[in-house]
C-alpha cells in the first residue's frame, strides 16, 4: 500500500511540475555563486535590444540541448529551469559569470570560448524567458 | 535481433540533435576548452607537405573521435594513415588521448593535463605534434613501418582567454618505449580570435562571426639523449583559420611554413569536423541505462 501511495504522490508531483513547465529534477547548487564584484557588473548590451535575436540564436546553438528551447531544462540532464525566479532574480553579472565559468562538477560546461559580447547577448535573451503557463 | 539493433542505432543517429561546433582553429595547440559532456565530435583531417630536395611528397589523413566524458574530462581516439608519392599507402596506427581540466573556474591561466598513448610506427606523417629531433622524411615506407612506436606522451596545456583572444601554450614530454630515444621534448604556442564578437539574429554562413583566425608555432626541443635544444629539430609557423559552416560543422585550414632545414618547407593541414550532441545520453537510453 505504501509504495502505491508514494508512486501516486510522485506522479502527482511530476504532473504538477510538467503542467507548470518546471523541471523538478533540477536542484540549485547553493555553492555556485558569482563573486560580488562580478555579480554587480551591468550588461553592456542592456540598451541594445537589437542584440537579443543574436542571443536567441546562440542559446539555441549552445544551450537548448540541456535547457530546452524554452529554457525549462531537460529533466534527465538535471539542467536548470531558467524560467524559475531563483534564476531570473539573479543579476545580469551573476548570469554572465555562470555562463563564463560553468559548474563543471554539476555538468554545466564553461562557455568562455564564446566572445564576451556574445555571452552578454545570451544574458539578454535569458531575460526574455518567461513562465508563460504560470502567468496565464 | 541484429536488424533491430541496427534500426535502433539508425534511429538514434537520426534523432540526435546537433549544434554548437564552435571549434578552435588550432591543429596542434590545445587550449583549455573541453568537449561538452555527452557530445561526440568526429573529425576528418589531413596533413600534406611540399617537400624539399631529398624529402618525399606525402598525404596523411586521420580520423579523430572526441568525446566529452564530463565537463572537465575529454577523451579522444585517432586512427591514422599515409600515402607517399611513388611509394605506398599504409595504416600507421592509432592514439588514445585524455585531457583533464583540474580547476573548476576560469582563471587568468587555465591549466589542463594531457596524457596520450600512441601505438604508431615511424611512417606516421600526421605531425599532430612535433617533438624531439626532426622526423625521417626520406626513408621508404617499407623500412619505416617496421619501426614501432609505443609512446606515452604528456602535455602541460596552459591557456587563457583575454579580451576575446585565446592564447595557449603546450609543453610536450614524450617517451618511446620501443626505441631508446630518451625522453623527447616539444612545444606549441598559439593565439586566435573570432573575426566578429557579436552574433547577428539571422542565419548567415559567410558572415564574420562564423570565422576565427590566428596563428600557431610548434616544434621539437630534442631529447634527454641528444640534449635539450634546437639543433636538428623541425619548427613551423602556421596561420590557422576556422569556418563554422553550419551549426554542427566546422572547416579548418592551416598552411604551415618550415623554419629550419629539417622541416618541410610547407605543410598544408585541412580538417572537417561534425559534432553530434547528446550522444552519450541517447546511447545510455538505448541500452536502458541512466543518461
Amino acid at each position: 500500500m505504501r509504495p502505491a501511495i508514494l508512486a501516486a504522490l510522485f506522479s502527482l508531483l511530476m504532473f504538477a511540475a510538467v503542467a507548470a513547465g518546471q523541471n523538478l529534477l533540477y536542484w540549485p547548487d547553493p555553492t555556485w555563486r558569482a563573486p560580488d564584484g562580478m555579480a554587480a557588473k551591468p550588461n553592456p548590451l542592456a540598451d541594445n535590444p537589437q542584440a537579443m535575436p543574436g542571443g536567441r540564436k546562440l542559446f539555441l546553438r549552445n544551450c537548448a540541448e540541456c535547457h530546452n528551447k524554452d529554457g525549462t531544462g531537460v529533466p534527465k540532464k538535471h539542467a536548470a529551469d531558467l524560467q524559475l525566479p531563483i534564476v531570473q532574480q539573479q543579476s545580469d553579472g551573476a548570469l554572465f559569470w555562470k555562463i563564463t565559468n560553468g559548474n563543471t562538477g554539476r555538468g554545466m560546461p564553461a562557455f568562455s570560448k564564446l566572445p564576451e559580447r556574445e555571452r552578454w547577448q545570451l544574458v539578454l535573451f535569458l531575460r526574455t524567458l518567461k513562465p508563460v503557463e504560470r502567468e496565464n | 535481433m541484429k536488424q533491430r539493433l541496427a534500426l535502433s542505432l539508425l534511429a538514434l543517429f537520426a534523432a540526435t540533435t546537433c549544434c554548437a561546433a564552435q571549434e578552435s582553429p588550432y591543429f596542434v595547440t590545445y587550449d583549455h576548452h573541453m568537449e561538452e559532456p555527452g557530445n561526440l565530435d568526429i573529425e576528418a583531417s589531413s596533413t600534406t607537405d611540399i617537400p624539399r630536395a631529398g624529402q618525399v611528397f606525402y598525404f596523411a589523413p586521420y580520423m579523430e573521435f572526441e568525446y566529452g566524458v564530463t565537463a572537465n574530462w575529454t577523451t579522444e581516439l585517432y586512427i591514422e594513415g599515409q600515402s607517399t608519392w611513388n611509394d605506398s599507402t599504409i595504416f600507421t596506427g592509432w592514439r588514445l588521448e585524455n585531457r583533464y581540466r583540474p580547476l573548476k573556474r576560469e582563471h587568468w591561466i587555465n591549466p589542463v593535463l594531457y596524457l596520450e598513448y600512441e601505438n604508431i610506427n615511424e611512417a606516421d606523417r600526421i605531425q599532430k605534434e612535433v617533438e624531439g629531433t626532426a622526423p625521417d622524411l626520406s626513408s621508404p615506407n617499407s623500412v619505416l613501418r617496421k619501426m614501432k612506436d609505443h609512446e606515452l606522451e604528456g602535455k602541460l596545456i596552459l591557456s587563457s582567454d583575454v579580451h576575446d583572444w585565446n592564447v595557449a601554450g603546450n609543453f610536450i614530454v614524450a617517451k618511446n618505449f620501443s626505441q631508446s630515444e630518451g625522453v623527447e621534448f616539444g612545444y606549441s604556442v598559439g593565439f586566435f580570435r573570432p573575426l566578429a564578437t557579436l552574433a547577428s539574429g539571422s542565419t548567415c554562413r559567410l558572415c564574420r562571426e562564423n570565422f576565427s583566425a590566428g596563428m600557431e608555432i610548434y616544434g621539437g626541443l630534442r631529447s634527454t639523449l641528444d640534449g635539450f635544444g634546437f639543433n636538428d629539430t623541425a619548427h613551423y609557423v602556421a596561420p590557422v583559420l576556422a569556418w563554422l559552416v553550419s551549426d554542427n560543422a566546422t572547416i579548418r585550414f592551416s598552411p604551415g611554413f618550415g623554419l629550419t632545414h629539417e622541416s618541410n618547407p610547407v605543410l598544408f593541414r585541412f580538417g572537417y569536423s561534425y559534432e553530434i550532441q547528446g550522444l552519450g545520453g541517447k546511447l545510455a537510453h538505448l541500452f536502458g541505462g541512466r543518461p
